[in-house]
Formats: C-alpha cells, structure tokens, sequence
C-alpha cells in the first residue's frame, strides 16, 4: 500500500467557525473536521480518489480523514481543527505555551475499504 | 469599505497584500498575493527588515522565502510610501516551527517601519472573545496569559503556566473550564489529563470538554441571553444586551455561588511559613 510524506496544515475556516457554535455533535461539523483537502497529484501517488478515507500518522498519534481534492499545493494538506486533529498533535510547546499545529510532517496512507 | 478625508476613494486608496503558503479565499479581496514557503516566515520577515534600512541581502537567502526579490522590493516601496500600515497576523506564524520568534519578527518590523511611517501589527484571534480574556487579564494582573496565582499574586511564564503546558505536565488535580472547549482543541496529552482529574465545565452546549468532565453546568449564552462585554479584534468593548430569556443561570452567577460555596467551607490550610495572607 502507497504511504506519502506530506506536509500537514491544521487551520480554520468560516463554515467551522459556524458549526462550532451550531454545536460539535453534528453531522455537518464531523464531515468539516473528518475532511482534508490535498493536491490531485497527491491523490494519484496515494491511489485513492474523492470521498476516499486515508490513515494519517504523525509523530505522537494517527486519525482517519476522508480526501477531497482541492487547489493547494502539491505535497500539502489542509484540515480543520478538531477532534481528529488534537490526536497528532503532541504536547511539547517548546517553552511558548503553544503546541504545533501547523507545518509538520505527517506520513499519509490510504484505508482499503 | 468607508471614505475618509484622507482616503476618499475607500478600498481603492488602499492596498491590501495577503501572504500565505496556499492561495485562501482571501486572495480574491487582495490586491498582491505573495506565496511563501512553508516555515519561511522569519526569513521573510527578516529579509523585510533588512531591506527597509538598506542591508545586503544574499539571492540564495531570497530563494529560499519562495518569494521573488521582485516582489519584495515593491512591497518594501510601498510599505514605505503608506501612510498608515496594519498588518494583522494569525496562526500561521505562532503554531508553526518559530512559533514566538515568527511574532516577534513581524512585531518588529511593525515597530521598525514607523521610522518611516505609521504601522501597527495586530494579532487575528480565533473564536469568541479571545481578545476580551486577554484585556481583561492584562488589567486586572499586568499580563495576558499563562498566569499563576499560586503564590498569592499573578506570575507570567508561557511555557510554564500556560495552559498546555500545566495539563500536559500533569501539575494540576481538578480543571475549571468557562466557554472554552479544550476536549476539541489542545493537544492529546492534555485532553488525557483532562479525563484524569476532575474537570468542571460552564458552557451553553454539550462539548467535547463536557463528555471528559465530571461535572457539566448549563449556561445562557453570552450575548444572547446573558449580558455582557465582548471585545472586538482591535480591542474595541462592545456591550452586549440579551436578546432573549434563558432559564439557566449566566457564567458570573455559577462562578459567584461556586466561590461562595468554597468560602463558606472551613480553612483546610495549616499555619506555618508557606501560609500567605492572601490566599485565605
């Protein structure tokens, strides 16, 4: 099975922001944060398609999101915060009070169905 | 966007330049877009400050910002030439690699330009009233977050006393949430301390914090039936009246009869040299 080193980019976005406050237990705002947006090229070198699950693992844990593709850059992955998201990351802060959440390498592979 | 008596043509009198590693939504209300590479932050902002004052700067160290020299040179010019300059900033420069030290470039180029001319930087907050917990730590102790009051008076230490930190370390043995929703947000090895100990939530919904809590109190929200004061990004008070009733009690209620509860509870510390008098 293909697995690709990408770079992974947790972030916000507007339609989150509203779940957030519609209320977590949602459908719509499990699909928003279950949902990562990568490069076609990515697609290909995974072998998965739209609407496919992958299994992304970093350095201090692993979570299932579900690909859409979309116009970012080849070799990167966006997601919203949420849930899945708090499982990679580790909690080291570097002395700031920040964890990073941002611009890592994570190992990306896809999940037969 | 509104005319003013030095800017009577509104957005057109003004230049907006967005810089990000991908092109957001944001690209289309920007008039430059400027992709940097990912974790190039400094450099670029440093490159910035070298080339406002005329430093020499190396090609290879441009190419390596994914930014052309071209296009640095003209926003430098027309940095310099504005009359007023704002750059906002987010999480892109204090949750990657650098973290404080990305911020603390930009904030210095922020106070470097105004040898040329008025510029001000301004951090883009996340969700909610981020920016009213802010203010208001920062007048009632002198300082934003990452405060301790176990001695008695406020202490500032990120990376010490932040939030984070505390929970992943283990140092606390019970959690008091108010209108935020850690269980969703914070790293892993904090969420697991937060399940470990008791952990009490105020919030308006169920959250993902509530499920992990031992202890979940409905609130009315803020804003909507609670009076309060949100703040706005630039630090604006905005005093909001409640629109509708709710039959929960406010966040300030709950709070209030909790430490009335803890005060009426009998001194459980021993005297000695560690007691102090404001602790009581």
């Amino acid at each position: 099975m293909p697995s690709v080193q990408l770079l992974l980019n947790a972030m916000r976005t507007a339609k989150q922001g509203v779940q957030v406050n519609v209320g977590k237990e949602s459908d719509e705002y499990k699909e928003i944060v279950t949902t990562l947006s990568i490069h076609s090229k990515d697609m290909e070198a995974l072998g998965v398609s739209d609407g496919d699950s992958v299994r992304v693992e970093s350095e201090f844990g692993e979570a299932e999101f579900r690909c859409q593709q979309a116009k970012v850059p080849e070799g990167m992955i966006f997601v919203p915060y949420g849930p899945p998201t708090c499982k990679l990351m580790g909690g080291n802060t570097d002395g700031t009070g920040m964890p990073t959440s941002k611009g890592w390498m994570v190992n990306v592979e896809p999940i037969e169905n | 966007m509104q005319k003013s008596r030095f800017l009577p043509r509104g957005r057109k009198d003004r230049t907006m330049v967005l810089v990000d590693i991908r092109e957001t939504k944001s690209v289309k209300a920007a008039d430059i877009f400027l992709q940097v590479r990912p974790g190039k932050d400094f450099e670029l902002l440093t490159i910035l400050r070298a080339m406002i004052k005329d430093q020499p700067i190396s090609d290879a160290e441009v190419a390596e910002t994914g930014v052309s020299i071209e296009a640095l040179q003209d926003l430098v010019a027309r940095m310099k030439a504005a009359k007023f300059g704002a750059m906002f900033f987010g999480m892109g420069l204090s949750m990657t690699r650098g973290k404080h030290m990305n911020s603390a470039a930009l904030l210095t180029l922020a106070a470097e330009m105004n040898a040329f001319t008025k510029f001000v930087a301004m951090p883009m907050r996340g969700h909610g009233n981020v920016t009213g917990a802010d203010v208001i730590m920062r007048w009632q102790t002198g300082y934003p977050f990452g405060i301790s009051f176990n001695r008695g008076y406020p202490r500032y230490n990120p990376g010490e006393f932040s939030t984070v930190d505390v929970l992943v370390r283990g140092d606390t043995d019970c959690v008091f949430v108010i209108g935020a929703d850690p269980g969703a947000t914070m790293p892993q090895p904090a969420i697991d301390h937060l399940a470990r100990v008791p952990t009490i939530v105020l919030d308006p919904h169920v959250t993902h914090t509530s499920r992990l809590a031992k202890v979940h109190i409905t609130t009315a929200p803020a804003g909507i039936s609670a009076p309060g004061t949100a703040y706005r990004m630039d630090e604006i008070p905005l005093p909001l009246r409640p629109a509708l009733k709710s039959s929960y009690p406010t966040d300030e209620e709950v709070t209030r009869r909790i430490k009335e509860a803890i005060q009426a509870k009998p001194d459980w510390m021993v005297e000695g040299p560690q007691r102090l008098e404001t602790q009581v």
